[in-house]
């Protein structure tokens, strides 16, 4: 068992809003990221178990959903939009900036387990650009100065 | 009969309303290239290969997916359409390995042909092609996906076939593809491999080599082989095949695709079963016992043997003195010679083909007299059913493809599934059926109950259900003590099961009953026919048909294979026409059927025996009884392919050569006879069935000059009801049906007598016979593809039980009852009712039937753990 | 001569959807109804006929905000609204095109209206089982919207026999998995139905089969949103703004190089100049304008000299693009195109959903090559198979994704060939794009 009764609780609740169960899966998936932040088999088992669908429906949903990483990452999964509007203001350059402040590599986790930084497509932030998301929080308008800020307090957070 | 037409390619061709416009093309012989669409598919329109221009469409549209409207006009090769083809082609191959030299599809691959037809013979990428998993050692980047399956993902061009035959077709859910985009995979759930009975036709269908089977890679270029059009003979469905060969050596089965029985589908027993023909053990040389022991000898001698014997006990002995077994897995032509030879050559009736059942077979008097037969019926018969209850059988490993076609009735026709059986089946899993699991020996209550049920449904307006208004009072007078809660005591099954069933079954137009294995070796099967002739009066309309537990019974039922019917059914008081035909007299003497010609051979009143391609000892349910009965015989001949458990004792062995070295008709579930010819001569010095009876009748005094299964053949068609060419090899793909019982049962419901089952302390488990995972008969564990699925006997119990017992998997447990013991392998079992031992009985080494006793009603065993 | 920096305009936005935007409590339902929210929902339930509705909005001019500009009252009309089948409307809230951001602002923060449009649309089909799809990124306007409906159950204006009338109806909020392509709107119901979000095939078109093989209508955000001020101001008063064929306001997002970015709200049919140059600002550090991207990145880029291009349907159709999704990217001169061209081309190779050939295929290709060329190392033949690559994906797809896809490639070619030819003959960029990150 690794999801929760609470999250097994959410996901059939999800499943009464639907009018097939199956529509619950994506809902599903929702649940288990937010508990665990992360997906995998496992709980794609126990999702096809609550809601009484093909683990392999839950399987290959999951795959083709960006949305969900497939494995444990930082507690600052830093997403940075690359696509055109964020580019055009230097969001590839916040990038480079971000690994060089994190010493990492795109999509590698940085040692104290802080810090992930990937590049995502366009998030919907064009008008405030550049910009990052944080887990699920937006930050937008960035400048250098904002990047510096947001990592030390977020260092000096632990 | 069309209903309009459009213009394709300046020829007009006719369409069916609601046919695309790929169909409507083909069958007017216009060929548009495809790789996603499959006949038996709905239509993805993902691979864009069949794009066509339609006039006033603005787009080109793919052919697959676009229904043809009235007046279409159609170019399938203008400009346009070649320039987008060649489009489709090169993004298709831009990352496609051109491995073709290694690659086992070369020469029937989809891409290949296409590509060739429309000439691409450059690509404009530069960079390196993307590799799924690379893998510097081979070049093959090779992934097995299942005991049989090997996936090349870099040959994959994402067409979906097998994903959708996995999922759509065989219901089942063990691959699927996962990620997206150009990164699309297909694989089986993460930690699963695929397995699924119907895995290989993922394999056939994939129109390129992503999805390779070990039985036939790296084996033979395809180019090289000849294909012979055969019919499956490892079960009653009757499916077609092409068998492969090179050389006079067998190297694949494939699909023989039949719309009216197989759809193009195979299951793996079929398509992999064949390799047993290719196992080392078979048989090469007649043998004869001498002193004591079998020796390899010579035809001449070995046959000479026969004579000598068989003269000597002639003199002492009536034709009541001989017998003769044959297996229903034989050609039409094979078990119509030998009891011809039996009955007109040796004298005898003593003839049967039922080895696997108990008791005494001649119907009870209320079944011959209403004519509670079953009735007959065809594949269609069941899609379009809208009810289909499953009875006494487990249809998924018995009868694989009639399984595909209930569901094809499920997916399209929204048809509702009922299993009723003494264990869980697969055919239930993702079926939506309503699974009734009754305890063993009370399947007649359980049906009883539901009639019960039904009737109390419609009892306002019996007439509807073609029932007399007095119909009703009388059932229930009878069968009070077997339903509502009284029943649920009985069978274990609860009322609201019960109830939900009787909705169904009182709301439904058409249905089928489907019995099998169950039912067909219950010793109280007449019962069980009571009762199940029952539900199907109390349906609107419904078909009866029991489907027989090997390919050939129908075969064996109308030629003559069973003590007291002459070929054609006919009883003796018609034997003047075959006396005619064979040129002599016939015995009037009753013949006597399985246990009747064992018990006599224990009296001494049998001496001598011919025994076709069966095996009593391992079939027989009383395995230690058949044995030291067999023994007794002063003369066995047995003629088969592999030394069999009976071919161990017997005198004089005739190698006989299996069925795809020699050629025949059979007949499937349906009555439907086909032909099926030869791949390969026949192995060493064994020869064809037809052959060695001509022989052995020519020794033995009454030549009847029919060497060849045609000769045979052309007499034989003659005793059938049936409008058949004179020649086999001119019967249509489709094969001629016989038709079962043409005659409706008489009068109103008849009596269900319920015989209890007496419980048992001493040996508290019920024993069940079961198919091994990918196995039937004994025949396929000389498959190895087959043994990769499954490669040992097992002996399956309830997980709770085996708790009690201390017994985890793989755990040695001792089996044993009145009769013996067997030692094998624990497997626990989730969902298996406590009480219940099941064992495959496709395995000598683990031989069921030796805890059997033929005067026992049910088998009871118990167990201990070693 | 693009007459980039002596632009004098006065062009004003024209707020309908936006009026209320700014204002901090809008959100919250009471502050809402207080400015009106629910009034034309209680109208339609109680006053209007569904036809009448219909026909309304047909007047209206209303057109599809989501990127095909379809007739809104039209699309309504294919619903078979008497069949025993239950019907769906699905608001699209997938917003995920690159250049646009309009959807949000409406979903942050002026939540009710966007669901009392959804209620509105539903009515128009008879519909009782409506979903919201809102990009699973969108966690602000997911969350702004999951509360609204809350509220709206609360005050009864959702759930069953609504405000007595009789009417039941549910929203309920689906929250993508991140996937570009379930915007589209087949590949949003096999999303909605829990499946992978492909597309699927055409017909059968989703107002006859859609979600559950039901009639279904989609609809954008800021399409519904529009209709409650529709209903109450009535179809004239809105057919009264924009142009001849083009009726009413829009959301564009102005992103890229330009002072002030943001979403503006005009009448269809202000010129891009007074969007770009009187509204946005103009140019940051008034360089000279390269081009504009005017519909969001799957629309042809219009240039400077079409900069008097009124922006309404038929004349930037006339100029070659489309209005799309109304996000409109700005780029000064010296932007690297061949850069642009291959994040764009990036963007949809990552996301085709891959099951037609062409787009799978295709949108990879055309990167790689694009890549290629970026990184010095084109071939003058690369161009040509660029062009052709993209004319073998253009039409021949399931869903629209692959023409967007080639869209970049094409119009970019058509218009700085020479660029794309200078960076292969000097394996390298003719400008010094080094783009920094805004000042502080
Ligand atoms: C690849 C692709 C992505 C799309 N993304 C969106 C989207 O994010 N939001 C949206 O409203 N429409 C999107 N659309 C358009 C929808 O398919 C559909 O036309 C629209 O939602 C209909 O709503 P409307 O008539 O109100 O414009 C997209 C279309 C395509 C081909
Ligand atoms: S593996 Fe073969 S059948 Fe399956 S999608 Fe790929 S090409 Fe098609
Ligand atoms: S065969 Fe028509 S699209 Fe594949």
């Amino acid at each position: 068992m690794i999801l929760s009764d609470e999250t097994k609780r959410k996901i059939s609740q999800a499943k009464e809003r639907y009018p097939r169960a199956k529509s619950a899966i994506l809902p599903g998936l929702h649940a288990a990221h937010e508990e665990h932040g992360y997906l995998n088999d496992e709980m794609y088992k126990e999702i096809a178990e609550v809601l009484g669908v093909k683990f392999i429906e839950v399987a290959e949903a999951a795959s083709f959903y960006t949305l969900f990483p497939k494995a444990k990452r930082g507690k600052y999964y830093i997403q940075v939009c690359r696509n055109i509007s964020c580019a055009l203001l230097g969001s590839h350059h916040l990038t480079r900036y971000l690994l060089e402040k994190t010493g990492t590599k795109l999509g590698e986790t940085s040692a104290d387990g802080l810090f992930t930084v990937v590049e995502v497509e366009c998030l919907g932030s064009c008008c405030t650009a550049p910009m990052m998301q944080v887990n699920e929080k937006y930050y937008e308008n960035l400048t250098i100065e904002k990047v510096d800020k947001l990592l030390d307090d977020w260092r000096n957070a632990e | 009969m069309t209903d309009f037409t459009i213009t394709v390619n300046d020829q007009t061709v006719p369409v069916n309303k609601g046919q695309t416009v790929l169909q409507a093309a083909l069958n007017a012989g216009i060929d548009i290239p495809v790789f996603c669409w499959h006949p038996q598919m709905d239509p993805v329109g993902a691979c864009r290969i069949c794009l066509v221009e339609i006039e006033k469409f603005p787009k080109l549209q793919v052919a697959c997916a676009t229904v043809a409207q009235e007046g279409m006009v159609v170019h399938t090769e203008s400009p346009k359409v070649v320039k987008a083809r060649r489009g489709v082609l090169e993004f298709i191959l831009a990352h496609h390995p051109l491995d073709c030299p290694t690659c086992d599809k070369g020469g029937e691959c989809d891409l290949q042909n296409i590509t060739f037809k429309y000439g691409l013979d450059y690509s404009r990428l530069k960079e390196p092609k993307h590799r799924y998993i690379v893998d510097e050692e081979s070049t093959f980047d090779d992934l097995r996906i299942g005991p049989e399956v090997i996936r090349n993902q870099n040959r994959c061009i994402h067409c979906y076939r097998c994903t959708r035959i996995v999922d759509e077709v065989a219901f089942e859910d063990d691959l699927g593809a996962y990620q997206r985009g150009n990164h699309t995979e297909i694989l089986p759930p993460p930690g699963k491999e695929i397995r699924n009975l119907y895995s290989g036709n993922v394999v056939e269908y994939c129109p390129v080599g992503a999805l390779t089977n070990t039985d036939w890679r790296y084996k033979v270029r395809v180019w090289l082989t000849e294909q012979t059009p055969v019919v499956c003979t490892l079960c009653p469905d009757g499916c077609n095949m092409t068998l492969w060969t090179y050389h006079d050596k067998l190297y694949r089965a494939t699909a023989r695709p039949n719309d009216a029985i197989d759809k193009g589908f195979l299951c793996d027993i079929g398509r992999y079963g064949y390799q047993y023909m290719t196992s080392s053990d078979r048989l090469k040389k007649p043998m004869v016992r001498k002193e004591g022991e079998l020796v390899e000898t010579s035809w001449g001698e070995a046959l000479e043997y026969i004579k000598t014997h068989t003269d000597d006990l002639k003199k002492k002995l009536s034709g009541s003195g001989f017998f003769g077994f044959i297996g229903a897995g034989a050609y039409n032509e094979e078990i119509y010679s030998f009891q011809r030879f039996l009955r007109r050559v040796i004298g005898t009736n003593n003839i049967d083909y039922r080895l696997n059942r108990k008791r005494h077979l001649d119907y009870d008097k209320e079944i011959t007299d209403r004519k509670l037969g079953p009735d007959s019926a065809t594949y269609d018969d069941i899609e379009t059913a809208d009810t289909i209850v499953v009875f006494g059988s487990d249809l998924h490993s018995e009868n694989p493809i009639t399984a595909l076609r209930v569901k094809r009735a499920i997916r399209y026709n929204g048809a509702k599934l009922i299993i009723i059986n003494p264990v869980p089946t697969h055919l239930a899993v993702r079926t939506d059926a309503i699974e009734a699991i009754h305890k063993p020996g009370t399947g007649g209550v359980a049906l009883t109950a539901i009639t019960a049920a039904v009737l109390d449904r419609i009892k306002g307006d019996p007439s509807s259900h073609g029932l007399a208004a007095g119909d009703i009072a009388d059932f229930n007078s009878k069968h009070s003590d077997y339903s509502g809660d009284k029943a649920a005591q009985l069978t274990g099954i609860d009322t609201t099961t019960i109830d939900k069933i009787a909705d169904i079954v009182s709301k439904s137009e058409s249905a089928v009953i489907l019995t099998g294995a169950f039912f067909g070796r219950d010793p109280w099967r007449d019962s069980l026919l009571v009762a199940a002739t029952n539900l199907r009066k109390a349906f609107k309309r419904c078909l009866l048909v029991t489907m027989p537990d090997e390919s050939n019974v129908f075969g064996a039922e109308w030629l003559g294979a069973l003590p007291n019917r002459l070929p054609g059914q006919i009883g003796f008081e018609g034997k003047g026409r075959f006396e005619d035909a064979w040129r002599g007299p016939l015995t009037d003497m009753v013949g006597k059927d399985t246990i009747g010609i064992l018990e006599a051979i224990n009296e001494d009143e049998i001496e001598c025996g011919f025994v076709l391609q069966s095996d009593p000892v391992r079939k027989f349910p009383d395995g230690g009884y058949a044995r030291s009965v067999m023994e007794k015989l002063k003369l066995l001949v047995v003629i088969d392919s592999f030394m069999t458990d009976t071919a161990r004792i017997a005198d004089v062995i005739l190698p006989l050569a299996p069925f795809a070295e020699s050629e025949g008709t059979r007949t499937n579930w349906e009555g439907r006879i086909q032909y099926s010819a030869r791949a390969l001569k026949p192995l060493a010095e064994s020869k064809p069935a037809c052959e060695i009876i001509e022989l052995l009748s020519d020794k033995l005094g009454t030549a009847f000059q029919q060497m060849s299964p045609l000769d045979v053949y052309s007499e034989m068609i003659g005793f059938l009801p049936v409008d058949a060419p004179s020649n086999f090899e001119r019967l249509p793909q489709a094969g001629v049906q016989i038709k079962a019982n043409p005659e409706q049962p008489i009068g109103g419901f008849s009596t269900f007598q319920f015989n209890p089952v007496d419980s048992n302390e001493e040996f508290p488990f019920h024993l069940v016979t079961v198919n091994a995972d990918h196995h039937r008969g004994t025949l396929t564990k000389r498959s190895e593809s087959l043994m990769n699925f499954c490669s040992e006997p097992y002996i399956g119990l309830n997980q709770d039980d085996a708790d009690k017992l201390k017994l985890s998997e793989g755990d040695l447990v001792k089996v044993e009852s009145k009769f013996g013991k067997v030692v094998g392998k624990t497997r626990r079992l989730e969902d298996l009712p406590q009480g219940r031992v099941v064992i495959p009985d496709n395995f000598s080494e683990l031989a069921a039937n030796l805890l059997m006793g033929r005067k026992e009603r049910y088998d009871r065993v118990k167990l201990s753990k070693m | 001569m693009t007459g980039a920096t002596q632009n004098k305009s006065n062009a004003r936005e024209t707020r309908v959807l936006l009026e209320h935007v700014g204002d901090p409590n809008l959100h919250k339902i009471e502050h809402a109804i207080e400015l009106g929210a629910y009034k034309a929902w209680e109208k339609v339930l109680k006053e209007v006929k569904r036809e009448e509705l219909v026909q309304w909005v047909k007047d209206s001019g209303l057109r599809g905000r989501g990127g095909a500009g379809f007739p809104t009252g039209v699309k309504w009309g294919f619903v078979p609204v008497n069949s025993p089948k239950p019907k769906y409307l699905c608001c699209n809230a997938d917003e995920s095109e690159p250049g646009t951001c309009k959807d949000r602002v409406l979903m942050e923060n002026d939540p009710h209206t966007v669901i009392e449009g959804c209620m509105i649309a539903a009515f128009a089909i008879d519909c009782h089982t409506a979903f919201f799809y809102v990009r699973g990124e969108y966690d602000l306007s997911m969350r702004r919207i999951k509360k609204a409906i809350e509220e709206a159950y609360e005050k009864g204006f959702l759930g069953k026999n609504i405000m007595g009338t009789g009417y039941d109806l549910d929203l309920v909020l689906h929250r993508g998995g991140g996937a570009y392509i379930c915007g589209e709107e087949t590949a949003l119901l096999s999303s909605l139905e829990g499946e992978k979000g492909l597309s699927r095939l055409k017909p059968p078109f989703p107002a006859i089969e859609g979600l559950y093989a039901c009639p279904t209508v989609v609809n954008n955000v800021e399409t519904v949103s529009n209709l409650p001020r529709i209903v109450l101001k009535g179809a004239a008063w809105y057919a009264g703004m924009g142009t001849e064929k083009s009726k009413g306001t829009r959301l564009f997002s102005v992103s890229g190089h330009v002072k002030k970015p943001g979403n503006y709200e005009i009448e269809l049919g202000m010129t891009l100049r007074d969007l770009v140059y009187g509204l946005a600002g103009g140019i940051l550090d008034d360089k000279p304008l390269k081009c504009i991207i005017p519909g969001g990145s799957s629309t042809p880029v219009l240039m400077p000299d079409q900069l008097d291009t009124p922006l309404d349907f038929e004349s930037v159709a006339a100029a070659g693009s489309m209005l799309g999704s109304g996000g409109v990217i700005v780029m000064q001169e010296d932007t690297c195109i061949v850069w642009v061209a291959e994040i764009l081309a990036h963007f949809y190779m990552h996301e085709s959903c891959g099951k037609c050939t062409p787009c799978r295929q295709g949108t990879g290709w055309l990167y790689e090559i694009l890549h290629r060329i970026e990184n010095g190392q084109g071939k003058m033949e690369d161009l040509d198979t660029l062009l052709d690559l993209a004319d073998n994906i253009e039409g021949n797809t399931i869903c629209a994704l692959g023409d967007a896809a080639a869209v970049p490639v094409i119009s970019t070619l058509k218009h700085f060939k020479d660029e794309y030819i200078y960076h292969i003959e000097h394996k390298k960029c003719k400008h010094n794009n080094d783009f920094r990150l805004l000042p502080k």
